[in-house]
């Protein structure tokens, strides 16, 4: 019988592997979409970047660095949204476990994060030996973010890319466990912390401590260090709240 | 065999009370009608049993197993929502793909065919798609996942008659070929009542009417004549329903059979359909709690 059969195959395959494997590949379905936009969207900025900054004499006295390289990171935030709005609804639709769709997601959130430092990495190799692609243009490096060790220069885009897009799946799970007036009491609740933060460090009169901070602590440890603490802590906390949300 | 059981399952979102002590068997490889009007808690059953949602009380079951984060219930388990979301940028062809990855006896030839039926192309955006096309895109699944349970929250929404009767057609084949249990929830009572072999009937977060479907058929007669005679003849059974024109008297009543030589006392009988069965059901119940109020 044909439904004997479908459970004799369910019983030897390791399904759990195949689970989070396949909700992975949900967000990579549409390849074009998923792994072409980000960089359509770079490009795009690198270009516009590359016809103004050939027009600008080269001066030596101006900064000629540009911010374009943001644009990657944002997209990254926002695709991490829209996972949580768009996919995790599909995926449970099509019986995946939260598990299962967080399993696949941080795996898809890893390597993608991998993969974009490592060609920011070669893009940066690239712009270093080309003098600034000819024009002494700074696309790709960025002041404090530049490292003259490879291996350092690659965590420091990856890391980023991480933390955004755990910070952007935070978010999308609080959206989808609390629904917006969940998002507004974070949102709102964040200024306010960060505001009460501030009114204390100027009253205490130590605004100092912070500058001495950011200017003491390794540029490796502050931009890769505590992002990668900060990152592995809202994954957790996001894990957390899926376990009860609802598509 | 048992597919599905539910033990006093209780639903509440803070203080209203979705589900009110549920409890039901669903039979293994029978089609299953969850009938009920809407808000009356047929969603939230099927959440319950997809794992989608969790309850707040009660002993929940599916395959022996409690269905919640557990992929080993939910390989067998597809479930198709009218409200079902697609990411943007989705095309048909990659929704598809998606429910080729995850049900294990996906069947893509039979996905194909039902794609050329339903005159869906594979490049369309879903976003695009009419309400109709959108609706066939999860019938296309949830026929083609051939899950051993399987779960159609009213997916015609949009289709039209033609579509519609096209997807019990297909339903009805593949189900012969392949034996598994389907629950069809639906508004669409009289459409699908060749269907449904077993009727769960909610109302109000609780259940009315747990009974197969042949056997609902023959536990009601709508009577019609002189007043008084069919008051004679009602007594005793529970009246589900009840028309006055002048001296006249129709009334529906649950637990009677016909009694055709009662015909020269001028007493007409007719059978119930299983619509008016449900909504007369229905009725009676809100009636109650009128008067319990």
């Amino acid at each position: 019988m044909t439904t004997a059969t479908a459970s004799d195959v369910l019983a030897t395959t390791p399904a759990r592997r195949r689970r989070y494997l396949a909700s992975a590949r949900i967000h990579l379905v549409n390849l074009p979409l998923s792994l072409g936009m980000p960089w359509l969207i770079l490009g795009s900025a690198f270009v516009v970047n590359l016809i103004i900054f050939s027009m600008i004499p080269t001066d030596g006295v101006g900064d000629r660095t540009t911010g374009g390289i943001m644009s990657i990171y944002i997209f990254t935030l926002i695709a991490r949204v829209v996972s949580m709005t768009q996919s995790f609804p599909f995926a449970l639709g099509l019986s995946v476990t939260r598990r299962d769709f967080f399993a696949g997601l941080s795996l898809v959130i890893v390597v993608e994060s991998a993969a974009q430092g490592l060609v920011l990495t070669v893009l940066r190799a690239i712009e270093s030996a080309s003098n600034g692609w000819g024009i002494d243009m700074t696309f790709f490096g960025v002041l404090f973010l530049v490292q003259d060790n490879w291996f350092l220069q690659w965590v420091l885009y990856t890391v980023p890319f991480l933390l955004l897009s755990y910070l952007a799946v935070l978010f999308g799970t609080v959206y989808k466990r609390f629904g917006q007036l969940g998002m507004w009491v974070v949102i709102v609740g964040s200024v306010l912390v960060g505001g009460a933060a501030a009114i204390l460090l100027t009253w205490s009169r130590s605004w100092g401590v912070v500058g001495r901070f950011f200017s003491e602590t390794a540029p490796l440890t502050l931009f890769a260090g505590y992002p990668a603490i900060l990152a592995v802590l809202f994954a957790g906390v996001a894990w957390l709240l899926l376990r009860r949300a609802t598509p | 065999m048992t597919a599905v059981s539910m033990r006093g399952v209780t639903k509440r979102y803070g203080d209203l009370t979705a589900l009110d002590a549920v409890s039901l068997e669903l039979r293994e490889n029978t089609i299953h009608g969850l009938l009920g009007r809407n808000g009356a808690g047929k969603t939230t059953i099927m959440q319950i049993l997809t794992g989608q949602n969790v309850e707040t009380a009660g002993r929940v079951e599916v395959f022996g197993e409690r269905p919640y984060e557990n992929s080993r219930v939910l390989d067998r388990v597809c479930f198709i929502r009218e409200a079902q979301k697609y990411p943007d940028g989705f095309r048909v062809r990659d929704a598809l793909r998606s429910a080729t990855l995850l049900f294990p006896s996906w069947d893509a030839e039979f996905a194909a065919e039902l794609v050329t039926d339903f005159q869906l192309r594979e490049k369309q955006q879903i976003k695009k798609l009419s309400r109709g096309q959108l609706s066939a895109v999860g019938v296309i699944i949830g026929l083609a996942s051939r899950a051993p349970l399987t779960f159609f929250d009213e997916p015609y929404l949009g289709l039209d008659a033609v579509a519609r009767q096209l997807f019990y057609d297909r339903l009805l084949a593949d189900y012969a070929e392949h034996p598994r249990t389907v629950v069809l929830s639906t508004h669409l009572i009289d459409e699908v009542s060749d269907l449904i072999e077993h009727v769960v009937l909610v109302d109000k977060g609780k259940v009315l009417i747990d009974e197969d479907a042949d056997v609902l058929r023959g536990q009601a007669v709508t009577v019609t004549g002189p007043t008084a005679a069919v008051k004679a003849f009602a007594e005793g059974y529970t009246e589900l329903h009840r028309e006055e024109l002048g001296g006249f008297l129709r009334v529906t009543v649950a637990g009677a059979h016909p009694e055709p030589q009662l015909r020269s006392e001028g007493l007409e009988f007719e059978p119930v359909s299983l619509q008016q069965l449900v909504v007369r059901t229905t009725q009676q119940h809100l009636d109650d709690r009128k008067v319990a109020l």
